[in-house]
């Protein structure tokens, strides 16, 4: 059996009366095999962990996903796995590891901003385009675009007054051309 | 060979030696040579079967892409198997072809085999005469199991029955393993058996 052995944390200490420090060595050993990857049973290097919570070095599980393109499942419980499923780990100084320049990048985190609550500009401007494709309506579509100018009017205010003028200049120049239209749609 | 396969059997090996199924000799693997592309292994025949007692000897032949790709697996030691072919001890298992995934290990795939000998599908076979028999007649598919494992795998009951209808065709100048598929495959007829061989 020629199976090199290979420096281990759970390496037994030969000293007598260091039954402690065997102890203390064996668990850790224990912890460490509890972040091995799954593929190559080190320790995972560009952890990432499956929807279904098995953990991998991204280089492996890549390499698993590539054999079988057709069929991608975890490899220990084979259930659906896709290079979009899987969540990097990132604990501290895991950067510092030699980043294998020649395997693809480990997936982004999936990151999402907290909800915006004092958005306005997400239906202003948009609602008011949208409401003057009915004839009905496109007076009403009108208003509510000059209206919606209030708001970034409001914003602006204080940090650049030329800005201000424009906008003001603008928002007049709209009415008037709204109420001429108005007065045109009248006439004929 | 692949250097993550090197470091995956060297880390197998660790931890097959340590498990308690060698604890108790009911696997065993070793390294064949020095480059880690073939090992050994062993299964011990699981109790409450016709297997039980006798030792299986398998080949395994690590791939360059392990372990990404399944091991190749093959029974050395003869055996009465529906999903082994009693010929070349090719092994019909799901988890060593397309259902093969890479968190599987040595152990993992040994233990399994033994699974396998513990519960036959004669469904899915790989040797069709075995399975036939294993479906059509289970108590001579039984007996012939047991017997094989005695003559190849030091199982340790013996037919008398059986060894003297393979005595009789050996009179007749048949080599004792052919004897003994035909008689097998023959469901033990010693006149259809004959006929088999000279025919």
């Amino acid at each position: 059996m020629a199976v090199d052995e290979e420096p281990d944390t759970t390496a037994k200490n030969s000293a007598g009366g260091e039954n402690t420090e065997n102890k203390r060595n064996e668990s850790r050993g224990e912890e460490e095999r509890a972040f091995e990857c799954n593929i190559c049973l080190d320790t995972a290097k560009d952890a990432v962990i499956s929807m279904c919570g098995h953990l991998f070095c991204w280089p492996c599980l890549h390499q698993w996903l590539e054999t079988r393109p057709n069929r991608q499942s975890c490899p220990v419980c084979k259930a659906a796995i896709s290079r979009d499923k899987v969540i990097p780990l990132y604990g501290r100084g895991g950067s510092k590891e030699d980043p294998r320049e020649k395997l693809p990048p480990r997936p982004q985190g999936q990151r999402t901003e907290p909800e915006n609550t004092g958005a306005f500009s997400n239906f202003g401007f948009d609602g008011g385009f949208q409401m003057s494709f009915g004839i009905g309506a496109f007076p009403f579509g009108l208003f509510a675009s000059t209206f919606n100018f209030g708001d970034p009017v409001i914003r602006a205010h204080g940090t650049n007054p030329a800005n201000l003028e424009d906008e003001r200049f603008l928002s007049q120049l709209f009415l008037w051309v709204a109420i001429l239209f108005i007065f045109w749609l009248l006439v004929a | 060979m692949a250097n993550i396969a090197v470091q995956r059997i060297k880390r197998e090996l660790k931890e097959v030696l340590n498990s308690d199924e060698v604890a108790r000799c009911s696997i065993h693997v070793e390294l064949v040579g020095e480059s880690f592309a073939e090992l050994k292994g062993e299964i011990a025949g699981p109790p409450d079967t016709p297997y039980e007692g006798a030792r299986f000897q398998l080949e395994i032949k690590i791939p360059e892409t392990y372990p990404f790709n399944p091991p190749k697996v093959r029974f050395v030691t003869k055996i009465w198997h529906p999903n082994v072919s009693s010929v070349t001890g090719a092994i019909c298992l799901d988890i060593l072809k397309h259902q093969w995934a890479a968190a599987m290990t040595l152990r993992t795939v040994l233990l399994s085999l033994q699974a396998l000998l513990a519960s036959p599908e004669p469904d899915d076979p790989q040797d069709a005469v075995v399975a036939r028999q294993c479906k059509d007649k289970p108590q001579i598919f039984q007996l012939t199991a047991q017997h094989w494992a005695n003559a190849y795998a030091g199982g340790p009951s013996v037919n008398p029955d059986y060894e003297n209808k393979i005595r009789r065709l050996k009179d007749l100048g048949v080599t004792e393993m052919n004897a003994r598929a035909s008689l097998s495959s023959c469901d033990w007829d010693l006149e259809r058996a004959t006929e088999q061989i000279f025919s």
